[in-house]
């Protein structure tokens, strides 16, 4: 028995995905002289599917900031007593529910999620192949939406599992249709690699799952995936070393997708080859979902290790944040050194969490928000220069703020946002990350700190020589020919310009919509209830 | 003429604005409203926060058209008129202040920024609040009004000199919203109640600087000085990033009010501690001060616009530093803390004077114009960090009197040197502006126009005393009041920095007795290079064509120069009489204006009563104003061509300097010092070879092992199932219909599964 419909969060994820599966399913029955009339009336579908969504998360947000508080999982389609007796089953034989919920750690992604999803339409409204494969552009960007915000919503551990890998689905195709010259190996990679990595992050959840006891009618196992019976176990896996095993499985998953040095390699292929609406959402989102998962499942349920292996998530975000900005001043290709960036930011959110201070992991969660604010914002421009400059070479073109002020005014906020300007979000989530690592990690903090140097350097060193210069005229890259530059077309600058505002407005007052306030409470129970536990300081 | 009077004509709008504030303010019965200069003076933040995007985004849409071009000047008049709304709203403010200052302590916070917990030692959660709110003491209103009045006649002045530039046309509504968000963050780091928003803010202005700077971005040059500015400053603001999350640590605040204010707070503190976060914070100050050794962006930092300049690199920004310093003041007169930080206060000193004599070396050689005077901008701006050293030596070690004078002598010579160098400043900027004209007008229908002209070359210029009248009459007093000659601005500050400087020593701090011999000397090396700068550009006969065939006719740039002419040249011997050294140190009350006032700051100045500093004072003065002014006269001085009548106010001063006798100083200026000079001791040098020799290869490197190792790894897995790939290879196809329907095929079988499982 299924108890999920009518529930806004079971919406929010099957909307887009069935959505999306009839919109192609439709386009795809259709022969030649009408799938080229369809094109465009589905994008309009898709993207006003999108906006609907978008609606949606919102409304749950206003509801929640000004009714009830962030503590405990709201809308969910069925209760803990309700998921222990079986109500909610999914697959009854080996105990998976559907089982969805929101808290102040999913809901500024899932709202991440809807806004970025029609942002990306809009940027890349002419997905750029010919003929009538196009349509399936935007339907497969709603799919992936659906995906995300299933694996930000989903409670029970292999639904999860499945949302994960979903994910991975459609961006495949996004990156092997649409993306560059080498994009076939790109999409083998990007799909190899993750899915490699979250085979271990299987096993931890299998690991899990045949600890966490529970049994109804028809359940042969008498397991359950379910996350809020684990969280709520008192005996859930009981073996120290059991429970380090698994963190340290679970880890390799996050850390991979988020991703951290040493298994960050996919991502810069991945993103230099991936379309801009790719990118976008690759950046956007799907790594947040290294930091959401390893927050949700490896923090929330192994407060001991998080502890015990606090040296290594130390070492873990230092080298990603060091070593990430040295390798992105060393970046000939624009969008590669986008791409090391994350990786470089990525490893802020790692120190955050090593803190185990409230401040500390609010700023974490921050940075994912702000992250992935800004990030799509500096896609969005690397993706107008391969679309109207046909390069990504820093160094071969100069002066373009002539021809493309709009793109270079863009640039210039995406890049400043991102080195950490302040009043802009990423400063917001810096300050609040290193202000608790001083507090924790002491004297450490200089080497972040100097790297903010080599941050501003690689920005600052990139537009120099793309935009500025050029002594009065534009420098054409020769990819251009004999074309004449252009500036961005309206759909680009419209995308922009609202992530370029919210990057703004979220450093200007980060509790816009509630949000630093929900992350820093739910940061607080978070320390308060699970890490330092009330009963080892009464 | 009367095209003239025309283009000021637009000056109704600015005027109207600040008329008709001042009236509704007054007017208005100020209590029943609860609205009060203290209440309302974050709109001095506010409105040009909310105006720099309007007219960036008018300006983008209407360049071009009339209305907009004309009359309002590109947005000139539109920020004019926001910058005389917030100079009426600092004067009412510091009217107030005088009238009850005693309620203006405490603010209150206008918003919270962001709200969260802390985890103590003890496990327990404390909640901790970042908030906005609005500060004020005589400190800060200082720094305010320097801020306000020096934007609003920049501004002036920028209308004149940017939209007569048709380089600048249709994009100096950039210029000027700019000008604006970086008054904004001027207004708001002096305004903030705490350390994390004056950061802010300070790092708004270091954005504005690297935007400004970088004004003309299609010169390369341009663009090069935007990115050094911005790097050498970020350097400093890390440490200083740094020093606050330190602060942080030790008070669980950055408030003003709570480190400053609660005395159990402080307590709870040792001074120890204290040591590396001010250490670090000053080393922020340093970088945005310009510093040796952050001092490097300075001098490149000139590409901008004169009027950038103008604001930021001399009168405004750069004093963010200072402030900052000032506003570390407190902790080390904290009684418990004593001698704990007299070392750092030491180091303040040390860096102060080395730099002082250092930019006046360079200063020594500089043929550019805005050069000359970057350099003279970092070494007064060391002269008040000596000031503020000293200061805190004295107060760290007790004696609160004399570092109340040290304090109060250091920001009274921020004050008369922000007005005498943003004085200069656009004085420097007519004459090239003027420069550039003459240079056009001569090369008008000359087919071999020579681009090499540099219209900033103090070598093109000459004899322009006759044709510049205004402006080298504000220069004179400028470098007069820079120099330090006796009764004129700078002098009465310039004094009582080196007179405590010295006195530092006298009283036991003798690690002092170095940066203090230094300050000494570079008192009589302002003399040389200033003097130097008004002679080789005033006096003597014109070096080229183009100097022949200046005039002083851009509208709009006299009046800024006549009303700070007026400034420089009162307003230091009317603060001085006022005991504005006491206002600024101790209770305001003190200070107030009389002739008793003047009697004492005299006999203070020139006759104090300890043997040592009578005798440093007097040396002081006759280095400044005799031997480092005659030498230059010697060097660069002379006659006006015959027919040539220079204005009587500096007449004077041209013959003077033609009555000296000549000294050649070819030989001197080919020496090897000369030359390390010229390359500004390689200073700069060093730091990119540095760059270029350490972090580069460490990045390219770095990019190389990532490619060929770390991903090499998985190359390498991937390459041994390669017969794997080949026969995946098979299903793809490239085409998209195909994939898409083995997606739906497996889409299908899942849910297909899951529904006969269940």
């Amino acid at each position: 028995m299924i108890t999920f419909l009518g529930n806004p969060l079971t919406v929010l994820t099957l909307l887009p995905i069935t959505g999306a599966l009839l919109l192609m399913l439709v386009h795809w029955m259709a022969d030649d002289e009408k799938r080229e009339m369809l094109a465009n009336p589905i994008r309009y579908v898709n993207l006003g599917i999108a906006l609907l969504m978008l609606l949606m998360a919102t409304l749950i947000g206003l509801e929640e900031t000004f009714g009830l508080a962030w503590g405990e999982y709201l809308y969910q389609n069925c209760e803990v007593g309700a998921v222990s007796t079986g109500s909610c089953t999914l697959i009854s034989s080996i105990g998976v529910s559907w089982h969805v919920g929101i808290d102040a750690l999913s809901f500024p992604m899932v709202w991440l999620t809807t806004l970025l999803i029609p942002i990306t339409m809009v940027v890349e409204w002419e997905a750029k192949k010919d003929g009538p494969d196009r349509a399936y552009f935007h339907s497969l960007i709603l799919m992936m939406e659906g995906a995300l915000i299933g694996v930000f919503v989903s409670l029970d551990l292999f639904v999860f599992y499945v949302f994960w890998e979903l994910t991975l689905i459609p961006m495949f195709f996004l990156i092997l249709l649409w993306g560059g010259s080498d994009r076939r190996y790109a999409a083998q990679k990007f799909f190899i690699y993750t899915f490699t990595a979250s085979v271990f992050m299987l096993a931890g959840i299998l690991v899990m799952y045949f600890n966490n006891d529970a049994s109804w009618v028809g359940n042969i196992t008498g397991k359950s995936f379910d996350f809020i019976l684990m969280e709520t176990s008192t005996n859930f896996i009981a073996s120290e070393g059991l429970r380090s095993v698994v963190f340290l499985l679970m880890l390799i998953g996050f850390a991979t997708k988020m991703p951290s040095v040493p298994v960050h390699t996919w991502l810069p292929d991945a993103h230099v080859e991936a379309p801009t609406a790719g990118s976008m959402l690759l950046a956007g989102v799907m790594l947040k979902m290294g930091a959401y998962g390893f927050l949700r499942l490896g923090v929330t349920l192994f407060p001991d290790q998080v502890i015990q292996f606090q040296t290594l998530l130390l070492v873990l975000g230092m080298v990603s944040l060091v070593y990430g900005a040295v390798v992105c001043l060393g970046q000939i290709n624009l969008k590669r050194m986008v791409a090391y960036s994350s990786v470089s930011h990525m490893g802020l959110i790692f120190l955050g969490v090593a803190t185990l201070q409230p401040l500390g992991i609010a700023g974490a969660i921050f940075m994912m928000f702000a992250h992935g604010i800004i990030s799509p914002l500096l896609f969005a421009v690397c993706g107008s220069f391969k679309h109207h400059y046909h390069t990504l070479e820093i160094d071969s073109m100069r002066g373009l703020a002539h021809s493309s002020p709009w793109m270079s005014a863009h640039m210039m906020v995406g890049w400043m946002g991102s080195l950490g300007l302040p009043l802009m979000a990423g400063f917001v989530a810096e300050v609040a990350i290193l202000i608790a690592f001083y507090m924790t990690f002491g004297w450490w903090v200089v080497l972040p700190a100097l790297t903010l140097i080599i941050t501003a350097a690689y920005y600052l060193w990139s537009m120099q020589r793309t935009i500025f210069e050029g002594g009065g005229d534009v420098q054409l890259p020769p990819t251009m020919r004999d074309e004449e530059p252009r500036d961005i077309t309206w759909h680009e600058n419209t995308g922009m310009l609202i992530l370029g505002a919210l990057a703004v407005i979220y450093g200007i007052y980060p509790d816009f919509f509630g949000m630093f306030e929900m992350m820093s409470n739910w940061a607080s129970l978070l320390v308060e209830n699970v890490i330092y536990p009330p009963e080892v300081n009464p | 003429m009367e095209e003239q009077n025309k283009s000021e004509w637009n000056l109704v709008l600015p005027i109207l604005a600040l008329v008709s504030f001042l009236f509704v303010v007054l007017r208005m019965n100020p209590d029943s409203f609860g609205f009060d200069a203290s209440t309302s003076s974050f709109l001095i933040v506010a409105v040009p926060l909310v105006v720099f995007p309007a007219i960036l985004i008018i300006g983008q849409v209407y360049k071009g058209k009339d209305l907009w071009k004309h009359q309002l000047k590109e947005g000139g008049i539109i920020a004019l008129a926001a910058l005389a709304i917030t100079l009426a709203l600092t004067i009412w403010l510091i009217v107030e202040f005088f009238a009850h200052h005693a309620h203006f302590d405490e603010q209150g916070t206008i918003f919270d920024w962001i709200t969260f917990d802390i985890l103590l030692e003890d496990k327990a959660l404390t909640e901790s609040v970042f908030s906005f709110g609005i500060w004020i003491d005589s400190v800060s209103l200082t720094v305010l009004f320097v801020a306000a009045f020096l934007c609003f006649l920049i501004c002036w002045f920028a209308i004149g000199y940017m939209n007569t530039d048709p380089i600048n046309e249709d994009r100096n509504h950039r210029f000027f919203a700019e000008f604006l968000l970086f008054s904004m963050g001027m207004f708001g780091m002096v305004l903030a109640d705490s350390f994390l928003w004056l950061f802010i803010f300070w790092e708004i202005m270091g954005l504005c600087s690297y935007l400004l700077i970088g004004f003309y971005w299609e010169k390369p040059s341009a663009a090069a000085a935007a990115k050094k500015a911005f790097l050498t400053t970020r350097v400093g603001d890390v440490f200083l990033m740094i020093g606050l999350f330190m602060l942080y640590d030790l008070y669980h605040s950055l408030e003003f009010a709570v480190i400053f204010g609660d005395p159990t707070l402080g307590g709870a503190v040792h001074g120890v501690d204290l040591q590396w976060p001010l250490f670090f914070m000053f080393i922020g100050c340093v970088g945005k001060s310009a510093q040796f050794p952050l001092h490097v962006w300075l001098p490149d930092a000139m590409e901008g616009p004169t009027p950038v300049s103008a604001l930021i690199h001399a009168a405004t920004m750069v004093n963010a530093g200072l402030y900052l310093v000032a506003r570390m003041f407190p902790l080390f007169s904290e009684h418990h803390f004593e001698g704990d930080l007299s070392d750092l206060a030491m180091l303040i000193v040390w860096i102060g004077g080395i730099t002082a004599c250092m930019a006046a070396f360079i200063a020594f050689v500089a043929n550019d114009i805005k050069r000359v005077l970057a350099y003279s901008t970092m070494s007064q701006l060391a002269y008040i960090f000596t000031g503020l050293g000293a200061a805190c030596w004295f107060a760290n070690e007790g004696y609160h009197h004399l570092a109340t004078v040290a304090f109060g002598a250091a920001l009274f010579h921020l004050f008369n040197h922000a007005m005498a160098k943003g004085m200069l400043f656009m004085a420097s900027g007519s004459v090239i502006h003027e420069m550039h004209h003459a240079h056009d007008h001569v090369h008008l229908y000359d087919d071999d126009d020579d681009h090499d002209f540099d219209p900033q070359d103090m070598r093109n210029m000459g004899g322009l005393a006759s044709k510049l009248p205004v402006t080298s009459t504000a220069m004179m007093l400028g470098s007069m009041s820079i120099i330090g000659i006796p009764l004129i601005g700078g002098f009465w500050s310039k004094e009582g920095i080196i007179g405590q400087a010295w006195n530092v020593y006298l009283h036991g701090g003798e690690m002092i007795l170095f940066p203090a011999l230094l300050v000494l000397a570079t008192a009589g090396m302002t003399g040389f290079y200033m003097s130097r700068m008004w002679f080789m550009t005033f006096a003597g006969k014109p070096k080229t064509e183009a100097a022949k065939h200046v005039h002083e006719d851009t509208p709009w740039i006299k009046t800024p120069l006549v009303t700070l002419s007026l400034v420089t040249a009162f307003g230091g011997i009317l603060l001085a009489m006022y005991g504005f050294q006491h206002f600024l140190g101790e209770d305001p009350d003190t200070a107030h204006l009389s002739s008793h006032g003047l009697l004492y700051t005299l006999r203070h100045a020139f006759l104090p009563e300890e043997m040592t500093l009578k005798l440093v004072g007097w040396t002081a003065i006759l280095l400044s104003a005799g031997l480092g002014p005659f030498i230059a006269a010697r060097m660069h001085g002379g006659r006006l061509d015959d027919g040539e009548n220079a204005t009587p106010m500096v007449a004077w001063l041209v013959d003077l300097s033609g009555s000296v006798g000549r000294t050649d100083v070819g030989e001197l200026a080919e020496g090897g010092f000369a030359q390390a000079l010229h390359n500004r001791l390689y200073i700069d040098d060093f730091y990119e070879y540095l760059i270029a020799k350490t972090i580069l290869p460490l990045a390219k490197i770095s990019a190389w092992i990532d490619k060929n190792w770390v991903d090499g790894v998985i190359k390498g897995i991937e390459s041994g199932s390669q017969s794997t790939s080949t026969w995946l290879r098979q299903f793809t196809t490239g085409r998209a219909s195909d994939y898409l329907l083995m997606a739906a095929v497996g889409m299908l079988a899942i849910v297909g599964i899951l529904w006969g499982v269940v």
